[in-house]
């Protein structure tokens, strides 16, 4: 149920796929098998203000910051779903 | 809000634990079994004079296995706790309320764990909840797990960053911290930092687990053991075989959008806000202000959490924990002698109810790193917490 307006009724909403770091983690220890480390794990703030926990892709760990503009991308999982991950927005992709 | 009745009319009046190590080679009941045996030996009661049973929601171990193996003739209240770690003092509040309340006369509050030999251990890159994570809310988990986000120092590694960031906080800041509790526990026969203190450059030396607050020595112990308290009426307290330690306050604030340490969705993650509301609960309701206490035993999973709760908790302004670290409060001449048994990180981690039995050490005295003549003792698991004192 939804806690803001109690309703039961869900639907999909389009994102425009941008927002900023809001935090991250350079995760080396433990190690996942299913996972490649350093693992770059942050969290992104979409412009629409919503919170996500996803990774950080196309960039160094020591090139991470709080604030990084960032937009999505989709990589794909071991049972062949996908998942929202982000990469540093450079100007030409803005355009 | 009134004042609730349990406060000052209940008491701890035993505490027991086992040996803490890395290998218990035994079953997290017969921990249990052997933690309660001796809270009740502590106490000068028999199994038959208790009648309660409080632990968390991810211990192992069954109330029905429990009642069977030490032998309670009957149980006639039990409760668990959610919120894993967070959850660690709320134990505290459902066997106080039982006794006041009349539910129950003999409360036992118990935690077993093995954190290091067991199947899976605490700390273990874990791609499914376990029992170490499940049953307090796992719907924010589900969203970490895809993203590697696996253990309890990941989750909270995202809300230390932030933390960092905000204050300017740096992992020598932090490091000042654990080289206190690693000296506390040096000294602690029954910790496993006993013997093993460190120094600032070896904190810095330790390897990252994440970067970039959190340190392999920022990093509390996964440990084999159990501990246990025994609650009962203040009345009856008198009686029992130890000085009783009365339970003056006690609360939990779990907050919308909380579950354990998985969950990153409050708007401000720089702040403890469970801790924040606790301390309102604490400090309001209960007759006490911060400036009566003289000590605390403050969950420290992980060192960054503890210079946030002492900011939550309002021991400093948001912000200042550096540099009230830095000033040497947290030691036995400081402004808050701060989880004298070495805390989670140099003693062991037993989800933090050895805290309470290090609360109860210094309240009676016993202590291995003795306050001087303390009267109150804060206990505070982030969102759960307690203050005990002496009658």
């Amino acid at each position: 149920m939804c806690p803001h307006c109690g309703t039961l009724a869900w639907g999909a909403v389009d994102l425009s796929g941008r927002g900023t770091v809001y935090s991250f983690a350079v995760l080396h220890h433990p190690q996942n098998p299913q996972f490649d480390y350093p693992v770059i794990a942050a969290l992104v703030e979409l412009d629409e203000g919503i919170r996500l926990v996803t990774n950080l892709v196309e960039l160094l760990p020591d090139e991470v910051e709080i604030g990084l503009p960032v937009e999505v991308c989709f990589e794909p999982t071991a049972d062949g779903m996908a998942v929202p991950v982000f990469r540093p927005r450079v100007l030409e992709r803005r355009q | 809000m009134s004042r609730p009745s349990f406060a000052g009319s209940t008491a701890i009046i035993g505490i027991g634990q086992t040996e803490f190590s890395k290998d218990a080679a035994r079953s997290e009941l017969q921990l249990a079994c052997e933690s309660i045996t001796a809270a009740l030996a502590d106490a000068g009661l028999q199994p038959s004079d208790v009648d309660g049973l409080v632990s968390y929601t991810i211990d192992p171990v069954e109330e029905t296995e429990l009642v069977r193996s030490v032998g309670f003739p009957q149980i006639n209240y039990s409760s668990r706790v959610p919120y894993g770690g967070g959850g660690a003092m709320g134990v505290l509040l459902h066997a106080a309320s039982a006794v006041a309340s009349g539910a129950a006369e003999v409360v036992v509050a118990y935690r077993a764990i093995r954190a290091r030999s067991g199947a899976t251990r605490f700390g273990g890159a874990k791609t499914t909840p376990s029992p170490t994570s499940g049953h307090s809310g796992t719907t924010a988990m589900q969203w970490c797990m895809p993203f590697g986000v696996l253990t309890p120092a990941a989750w909270m590694a995202l809300n230390s960053t932030r933390y960092m960031h905000t204050f300017g906080v740096s992992s020598e800041d932090f490091g000042r911290a654990v080289v206190q509790l690693r000296a506390y526990a040096s000294t602690n026969p029954a910790a496993w930092g006993f013997d093993r203190p460190i120094t600032l450059d070896d904190h810095q030396a330790s390897r990252w687990i994440a970067q970039p607050c959190i340190r392999m020595f920022d990093c509390c112990q996964e440990t084999d053991g159990s501990v246990a308290v025994v609650v009962a009426s203040g009345e009856l307290a008198r009686d029992t075989a130890q000085p009783p330690v009365l339970i003056a306050a006690a609360g939990g604030a779990g907050l919308f959008e909380q579950e354990i340490a998985s969950d990153h969705y409050r708007p401000d993650l720089s702040v403890m806000e469970g801790s924040v509301a606790l301390a309102k609960l604490l400090f309001g309701r209960f007759g006490i202000d911060r400036g009566d206490i003289d000590a605390a035993m403050i969950y420290d999973a992980f060192s960054p959490i503890l210079l946030m709760q002492l900011e939550g908790l309002g021991f400093c302004e948001r912000g200042e924990a550096k540099h009230f670290i830095a000033d040497g409060n947290l030691g036995l001449d400081g402004a808050l002698p701060c989880n004298t048994n070495g805390g989670l990180i140099g003693e062991g981690y037993i989800h933090g109810l050895n805290l309470v039995l290090e609360a109860v050490r210094q309240l009676r005295g016993t202590a291995v790193n003795q306050v001087v003549d303390p009267d109150a003792v804060l206990v505070s698991a982030s969102r759960t917490g307690a203050i005990l004192t002496r009658p």
